[in-house]
């Protein structure tokens, strides 16, 4: 491993309740520049609540959150021109043209009117929705939608990107541009941060891994790292493993003869 | 992107936004895109028109339909210029305003209130908070005084030429406070609904309230014009206490005590209370502002545990109506299609409630010339056909769902013959909404007409069903709610009109069996025969 000097982010003991569950457990994490982080787990791990967190969008949170070697708590709303941001929720404006919500996107992160619109052109471009640039973004595809987003995360040239199940609904051209997209923004020194489902996606792009379970960091490495520790091969089956999931065959049994009784 | 007049308008305050530490260009900017996207939505009071209409370049469709309220807003002027009983007149002027003001604010604003695009879109962008939420509470007021100053210009103007500077003054400062009020209740009713309710249900009570905004519309036409008759202004009016839960009491008995002088206690108190309450309310609103953002997110939970309630009467009924099991299928279906689907309940329903009242309306007009014992003997009753109106508009409707993509699940499943999809939605339909309905309204007519009526009620309930399928026969043409509310047209209103000739034929009947000892008896016999004959024949697919 390099020497590196400056985690980009790091969370110290970050736990998040919500009524009485306790959905984070005391997660402490570094991560430094032009890593690309898989960040995965079951569902309701606490995965999306730890970006949520980052973001800003919780709060009432116990630990300390640094980003760019600054508590998050203590600054102003500035320091979110530099993240990039692909929600899980597909979540847009979507009666604007792809246009007019890219400017405005553009510009809420600070780039002039002209200059975000230029850009988001020629990202447009890049993208193939030339044609469908000046429409509603309400009559575009799952696929086309998600394009939008991904744009939006990369108009302002951010230094770290947050990415919640990004690929969802690309087709699998457009899906090697985006893993070919990470690992050249990797290279530049940008940092990325994955959550998917998709197991065999995150195996492939990650230079590390780290396993959410239960509110608690469970695995912590490369893909390479992780199957030493660990007898199985796939990150799918290291992620049953962990999760202590074994079931699946009885459960699909169980299902298959429900199925067949009418 | 469009500038906007009140935008432009706004930049004269940015000195004092920056001042006060908001990130202007930002709020700006915001209240830009908002705007837009309002310009591409329709106001429910325009909603029944249908269809979108084209794509207008030009101004925001809200401000196309100020004009109805500036029309609603007329009707305050009587209460303006009759007489000085303020309390009274008062009282019923603020009512009316803050009736139709609070009713548009949750059915129209409530998109801006709890659109929670905003939480995942705007605060994850380097926006401060606070600048945010003022670009939602400035979205707000925009709207709101742009709303009632339509409405109130007029009656301000006349009250400032007939009763006076003072008079004008309480009355203006009197909106204001209004506004004020309604904007805190409005949002600390929606704080409260998702405190202790999912997103779910705050969406229904929205759309109810919604339903209810168009039938008052409706009903509020007919009404209005004749209430005039009623107003008794020889009243003598006093203050009682529970009053005080009567908002637009407060404000009326400001006038009162200012403009009168009238020093009882009561006049006192409600004065004081217009005057303080708005404020205390807004104290409290800006208090919990972040607890409510915070709830808002709940409106994306779908709060699993609603247990379905067996009902064996409405089984039973089903198993009556319905012999095929695939109809049976398609009868539940369409149910639940009708209950759960707002867009459908937004579209259908106000012309329900029209059908129930029209009846009455007619009945009333006809007291209006005569008397009590007259009305018994006369053949006013026949109105009850007015309520059929309602079934070519619902028959229509249900061609269409806001989920129309989902008719994809009749060209998969193994359905051998439409028909039964088409009979079980109808079916539906009249075992669900025209049924009942009607029932409350034979049961009335059953009290004021007498006993005898019956079989003429049953004959006009049979003919309704015989009615439903010629409309659905000829008004519609596809699978029920396979197309987008979209696809509405605008001339599709028009459709219906000839099928009220189609009722006439049926009182013309109706009356001619009257002619004839016991032959109502006949007619029902035959209307039951031709029932039977077009519900099993006329589908065939």
């Amino acid at each position: 491993m390099e020497e590196r000097d400056e985690p980009i982010l790091s969370i110290r003991g970050l736990r998040k309740s919500f009524g009485v569950k306790e959905v984070l457990k005391g997660v402490d994490l570094e991560i430094y520049k032009g890593q690309i982080i898989g960040y995965i787990g079951p569902n309701g791990a606490g995965k999306s609540t730890t970006v949520k967190i980052i973001l800003g969008l919780e709060e009432g949170y116990a630990g300390q959150v640094q980003l760019f070697g600054k508590d998050i708590s203590t600054q102003s709303a500035a320091y979110k021109k530099r993240i990039g941001y692909v929600p899980e929720m597909a979540d847009l404006y979507d009666n604007l043209t792809a246009e007019e919500y890219l400017t405005f996107i553009g510009e809420l992160y600070g780039l002039e009117a002209e200059a975000a619109g230029e850009k988001a052109g020629k990202l447009v471009e890049l993208f193939g929705l030339t044609e469908v640039y000046h429409s509603r973004i309400a009559s575009y595809s799952k696929g086309m939608k998600q394009k939008i987003l991904i744009i939006s995360s990369l108009l302002h040239n951010p230094d770290i990107f947050f990415f919640d199940e990004p690929i969802n609904g690309l087709d699998a051209n457009s899906v090697m541009v985006f893993k070919e997209l990470l690992a050249q923004l990797a290279a530049q020194g940008k940092t990325i941060f994955y959550s998917s489902h998709i197991m065999d996606v995150v195996e492939k792009i990650s230079n590390r891994i780290i396993l959410l379970h239960n509110g608690l960091i469970v695995a912590d490495g490369s893909f390479e790292e992780l199957k030493n520790t660990n007898s199985e091969g796939t990150l799918e089956e290291i992620f049953n493993q962990l999760t202590g999931f074994n079931e699946h065959k009885e459960t699909a049994q169980k299902i298959v003869s429900a199925v067949q009784e009418v | 992107m469009k500038e906007f007049r009140t935008l432009l308008f706004l930049d004269w305050f940015r000195g004092i936004f920056e001042k006060m530490g908001f990130d202007y260009p930002a709020l700006r900017r915001i209240l830009q895109v908002k705007f837009t996207m309002d310009q591409r939505r329709v106001p429910t009071v325009f909603q029944q028109q249908g269809k979108k209409g084209k794509e207008s370049k030009g101004e925001n469709r809200f401000i196309k339909s100020l004009w109805i309220y500036a029309l609603f807003g007329l009707f305050i002027i009587p209460f303006v210029l009759i007489g000085e009983n303020y309390i009274f007149q008062m009282s019923i002027a603020f009512s009316v305003i803050m009736f139709i003001i609070m009713t548009s604010m949750i059915s129209d604003f409530s998109v801006v209130i709890l659109d929670i695009r905003d939480n995942t879109i705007l605060f994850t962008k380097p926006v401060e908070k606070k600048t945010i939420s003022l670009a939602k509470t400035i979205h707000v007021c925009v709207y709101l005084f742009f709303l009632t100053a339509a409405m109130t210009l007029i009656p301000l103007v006349v009250a400032l030429i007939n009763q006076g500077f003072w008079f004008f003054l309480l009355f203006l400062a009197g909106i204001l406070l209004s506004d004020i009020l309604i904007v805190v209740f409005t949002a600390l009713l929606y704080y409260l609904i998702l405190k202790y309710f999912d997103g779910e249900k705050l969406k229904d009570i929205i759309n109810y309230v919604q339903i209810g905004l168009s039938i008052g519309l409706a009903v509020g036409y007919q009404v209005v014009a004749r209430s005039f008759e009623f107003v008794d202004l020889q009243v003598a009016f006093t203050a009682q206490w529970w009053q005080v839960f009567f908002p637009p009491m407060w404000f009326g008995s400001l006038f009162e005590w200012v403009l009168n002088g009238d020093n009882t206690t009561l006049v006192i108190l409600f004065s004081v209370m217009a005057l303080l309450f708005p404020f205390a309310a807004l104290g409290i609103y800006i208090k919990i502002l972040p607890t409510f953002e915070k709830n808002l997110q709940k409106l994306n939970s779908h709060g699993g545990k609603r247990r379905k309630k067996s009902n064996p009467i409405g089984k039973s009924l089903m198993k009556l109506m319905c012999y095929s099991r695939e109809e049976r299928a398609f009868y539940q279906f369409a149910h639940y299609m009708m209950k759960n689907e707002r867009e459908f309940k937004l579209k259908v329903y106000p012309g329900l409630g029209f059908a129930i009242v029209l009846p009455f309306i007619f009945i009333f007009n006809h007291l209006m010339m005569s008397s009590f014992v007259d009305l018994s003997s006369s053949k006013v009753y026949l109105s009850i056909y007015a309520s059929l109106i309602v079934i070519p508009t619902v028959v229509m409707q249900l061609g269409y769902s806001g989920k129309y993509k989902g008719s994809w699940i009749y060209k998969v499943a193994p359905v051998e013959r439409h028909a039964a999809i088409h009979k079980g939605t109808l079916k539906a339909f009249l075992a669900k909404l025209f049924i009942p309905l009607y029932l409350v309204m034979a049961v009335c007519f059953l009290f004021l007409f007498g006993m005898k009526l019956l079989p003429g009620l049953i004959a006009v309930l049979v003919s309704a069903f015989i009615y439903t399928v010629v409309c659905y026969k000829l008004l519609s043409d596809g699978l029920p709610f396979s197309e987008s509310f979209d696809g509405v047209k605008q001339s599709d209103g028009w459709k219906v009109l000839p099928f009220y000739i189609i009722i006439g034929a049926f009182i013309g009947l109706h009356v001619l069996s009257l002619t004839f000892g016991y032959g109502i008896y006949v007619y029902l016999v035959l209307l039951l025969v031709v029932n039977f004959v077009v519900w099993k024949y006329s589908f065939r697919d």
